[in-house]
């Protein structure tokens, strides 16, 4: 009988390593890693300075002069350089009819150049991705823009690709989400994600001014990122996904429609930005982050939070004290160390620099971005984070956020950690000397000083 | 090779050698246990405790042994993932005032001003040789003199195709629309910001931590990867409910130009949408109806003529439109035959994968002495298939190619005939048919094989878990007994 003690007990060791080593394994490839990320930097030829934006708006023959006067306003004071980019078709002079072509090379010139970039970059060829993921809000042709990067890389043809679009200003961190489930699912696989917004087919030519802002933000740019859970490759990745939480506010009917495409009374389309918009990003914003705390922020900030709470529900203080004075009442700050927020524009950033308590040197990247690349939808909190780098911000174990907002209207966020101390200028190489600006006031504001009497 | 009918006995014969190839390592197991048990059973109980006391296992020695079993057992099944279960599916009804027969679209092609003589005729052409039927639908936007594409149209029709099959669903199935976890939305050619994911987030108030995607650009062959994405997500999320819906929005992609081959989609598409509810709760398992077992997607983008062959473009004149190249045909056929070469291995049986392997070796190694190329014969893996029903060309190039009898493609030539080419929803107008048919049975094996352009052919394999019971509830409840029609090579129009 010792040899049926013998087996048994060499089949259950067996058994009970091979479930240890499957359960690590599992963990070991749970991993979300970016191995590297690559902004768009498009060329010099397209940069928008504010006479040229004035140019284009006062080729719309439509608009009065008070809403001349208004458009100008908004890009004189909304933050943004002489050194935003656009897209050719509208510098040339067809921004009210774009041909399907003027679409299709602005987005391949972004796919193009940060994917060549990219590859080199990590060493990685195009045959090893297994998933590719693609994410233009306002532009979706067919083939989709996933197949025209399979076709210029010459990818395998068991790569996994999904297209995504009208997902809105958010839609990186739901890229990322979608790489992330399926990293759960599958070992050692390689992902690659282009995320960037389409502005040639989207310029509104109207004159309904809840419309016309975007006109004025949006500014060419875009990135590709590489993700990996294969652990091997940890040495050379650059950040590690903590968590990732997403806030969809779509079933509340104002949240929903407050930015959204649509036609005018004229028939134009254009994408209509509401008076409702703060309202639904704070509700969102509100939302994301009481999901978002307890996975971000240590114990003993949590445990205050709550006798805080206590405190003022036991004894009532004679203030008023709102949700917002309250939420910023629990210090992010103690559980992240640097913030990517969307570049939507001065307002947004600095209502949730308030919001989350950060202080000038907090925001100081999102601002920086806005001044130099425009709200650049999807892809700002990639350039916020090539600042951040080439500031040489990001040391190991700094934990970082990305917080971003977009139509549906939705909050998402993702929290990294720093793997390796980064040090990359990216595309901020050639100008984060000039950084930080000290002024952020546009220098026509002497030629266009009267928008300010209007 | 099509197999020769066999005289009744020799059937059996080959039924036998087919069952004891496949389950070749049971066989020598069960005559074994039999006769352990046999022995057994002639020993009385007295007798058994014996033998089990003059053993010498000790309580210690039981207990271990036991554990190592129930561990070892656990060890097997533990890293499996759950499976995908497809509780049940329904596509949106078009409505008998949006039917266009022939004459009508005739007509309307004849009225709008953009096309000349000869675009008008050849649309008729195409028309008649398409394998449509009088009763397929276009949205009321295209119908207008000229049609008016207009984004809020095209929202209309957004809503009504998706809300009412959505709607549909939850009819069937009891669905809360909170309980959804994971929405996945696929629509080609219309991508409004916000997406069709949020519009239908917003209808039914879903709830604000739901995983919403919407695919975009994908082509007709999307409906099968917005169900990889699902599963993905299931697989990854226990205990969770997906929401997939597919549709194609026709309103904004009317051509207007003259360059034939872009006007093939005006005559090809039309209205349709289905919504498909997956879980992977072990619950649902007893009112599933399919179980999800294998899904393959192959991408030949990286092959020029593969990657043009279903191409968006501006004609001369500026009008945008799809062009379809000659080659389609030929592209389809090489990207099934990839995609065949990945599921084949997982869904033929034994015997059939090594006839297979025999006639390809024959081939290589005696050159045209060896016979003609054998084509798996798929019927022994699947008992139903639905094939996109892209267009009659479409149909007849598969069937030729596989070898296959009409009765595996009636349903999608009556689905391309009743409801014409709805894109990605069309599989599940043909998953509809089987089953309003009544020949879907407990056991049974789906296969869906979607194309599109990339060039891509995604296929899933789906096992039939609940027969449906008639008579069935779905978008052939009205004309299900008038089908199968005869669809002629050709219906004179003019």
């Amino acid at each position: 009988m010792e040899l049926l003690w013998t087996i048994s007990a060499t089949l259950l060791l067996c058994s009970l390593l091979s479930i240890l080593w499957k359960e690590f394994d599992r963990r070991r490839n749970r991993n979300c890693y970016l191995l590297d990320y690559v902004c768009y930097k498009p060329s010099d030829d397209r940069k928008l300075s504010t006479e040229l934006c004035s140019d284009v708006i006062a080729r719309n023959k439509r608009l009065s002069v008070s809403d001349y006067k208004f458009l100008l306003k908004v890009v004189v004071n909304s933050g943004i350089s002489e050194e935003t980019y656009g897209p050719r078709s509208i510098i040339e002079g067809r921004e009210e009819c774009p041909t399907h072509d003027d679409c299709v090379d602005e987005v391949d010139d972004c796919m193009h150049r940060t994917l060549d970039e990219l590859f080199l970059r990590t060493g990685i060829s195009p045959i090893d991705v297994d998933v590719l993921v693609v994410n233009v809000s306002m532009f979706a042709p067919s083939p989709s823009l996933t197949s025209r990067i399979i076709n210029r890389y010459r990818m395998r043809e068991d790569v996994n690709t999904f297209s995504l679009a009208g997902m809105g200003c958010s839609a990186s961190p739901i890229a990322i989400d979608l790489v992330n489930n399926i990293f759960k699912t599958r070992k050692r696989t390689l992902a690659v994600v282009v995320t960037s917004e389409s502005i040639a087919p989207n310029w509104y030519c109207g004159t309904d001014k809840s419309m016309m802002l975007g006109n004025c933000l949006f500014r060419s740019g875009g990135c590709s990122f590489m993700l990996t859970n294969d652990p091997s490759l940890k040495h050379r990745a650059k950040m590690s996904l903590k968590c990732l939480v997403r806030a969809h506010l779509g079933a509340d009917d104002d949240a929903y429609s407050c930015a959204i495409q649509r036609e005018d009374a004229e028939g134009r389309v254009g994408f209509h930005l509401s008076k409702s918009l703060p309202k639904a990003a704070v509700l969102a914003f509100a939302e994301n982050l009481q999901r978002l705390a307890p996975k971000v922020l240590p114990v003993g900030e949590l445990a205050l939070y709550v006798l805080r709470g206590l405190r003022h529900r036991l004894w009532r203080s004679k203030e008023a004290r709102t949700d917002a004075a309250t939420a910023a009442r629990v210090n992010f700050k103690s559980g992240v160390d640097h913030f990517c927020l969307h570049t939507g524009g001065a307002a947004v950033i600095d209502a949730v620099g308030r919001a989350l308590g950060l202080t000038k040197y907090d925001v100081e990247p999102a601002r920086m971005t806005l001044h130099r690349w425009g709200n650049t939808s999807v892809s700002s909190l990639w350039y916020v984070l090539g600042y951040m780098e080439a500031k040489k911000r990001l040391r190991r174990k700094d934990r970082v956020l990305m917080l971003s907002f977009g139509a549906g209207f939705k909050c998402n966020s993702c929290l990294w950690e720093v793997l390796r101390d980064l040090n990359d200028g990216g595309a901020w190489e050639d100008c984060i000397r000039a950084y930080p600006q000290q002024t952020l006031v546009n220098p026509f504001m002497e030629k266009f000083g009267w928008v300010k009497e209007a | 090779m099509r197999a020769v009918p066999l005289p009744r006995f020799l059937s059996s014969v080959k039924l036998g050698y087919l069952n004891v190839v496949n389950h070749l390592l049971a066989f020598p197991i069960i005559p074994v246990m039999v006769a352990v048990l046999l022995q057994v059973l002639e020993l009385g109980p007295d007798e058994l405790i014996a033998h089990w006391r003059s053993l010498g296992i000790d309580t210690i020695h039981a207990l271990c042994t036991i554990f190592t079993v129930v561990v070892v057992a656990a060890a097997y099944f533990m890293p499996r993932p759950s499976p995908v279960y497809l509780i049940d599916h329904a596509c949106f009804r078009p409505l008998r005032t949006d039917r266009v027969p022939f004459a009508t679209f005739f007509e309307h092609a004849s009225l709008v001003p953009f096309f000349d003589e000869k675009s008008v005729r050849f649309q008729a052409r195409i028309l008649e040789s398409s394998g449509l039927g009088e009763e397929t639908c276009l949205p009321l936007a295209n119908r207008y003199i000229p049609p008016c594409p207009s984004m809020e149209a095209a929202c209309a029709e957004a809503r009504l195709v998706l809300f009412s099959a959505i709607d549909e669903l939850i009819a069937k199935t009891g669905l809360k629309t909170r309980d959804v976890d994971i929405l996945v939305v696929n629509c080609s050619l219309f991508s409004p910001t916000p997406s069709l994911s949020a519009m239908i987030v917003n209808k039914y108030k879903m709830r604000s931590n739901i995983m919403s995607f919407n695919l975009s650009g994908m082509g007709c062959s999307a409906g099968l990867i917005s169900i990889d994405l699902a599963r993905s997500l299931l697989q990854a999320h226990p205990n969770s409910y997906a929401l997939v819906v597919s549709t194609e929005i026709i309103t904004p992609n009317y051509y207007a130009g003259n360059e034939r081959s872009m006007l093939l989609p005006n005559c090809l598409f039309r209205m349709g949408a289905a919504a498909v509810l997956l879980s992977n709760s072990r619950r649902e398992e007893d009112r599933a109806k399919y179980r999800l077992l294998h899904l393959m997607r192959t991408h030949e983008g990286a092959d020029d003529r593969a990657y043009r062959c279903v191409y968006e473009e501006e004609d001369g004149e500026g009008n945008s439109g799809i062009k379809l190249s000659k080659e389609l045909m030929a592209v389809a056929g090489e990207a099934l035959r990839a995609n065949i070469t990945s599921v084949g291995p997982l869904v033929l049986p034994v015997t059939e994968q090594l006839r297979f392997l025999a006639s390809l070796v024959a081939q290589r190694l005696l050159g045209a002495r060896g016979g003609k190329p054998c084509i798996p014969d798929f019927k022994r893996a699947f008992e139903h298939l639905c094939i996109h029903a892209g267009g009659r060309a479409v149909i007849d190039e598969l069937q030729r190619s596989l070898g296959l009898p009409a009765a595996l493609v009636e349903a999608s030539r009556m689905t391309l005939h009743r409801f014409g080419n709805t894109s990605s929803s069309s599989l599940w107008y043909e998953l509809a048919y089987i089953e309003a048919k009544g020949r879907m049975r407990r056991g049974d094996r789906v296969w869906m094989i979607g194309f599109g352009s990339g060039f891509k052919c995604n296929s899933a394999v789906w096992q039939c878990l609940r027969a449906p019971k008639a008579p069935v509830d779905g978008p052939w409840s009205d004309c299900i007994h008038r089908y199968p029609v005869h669809v002629p090579e050709m219906v004179k129009l003019l």
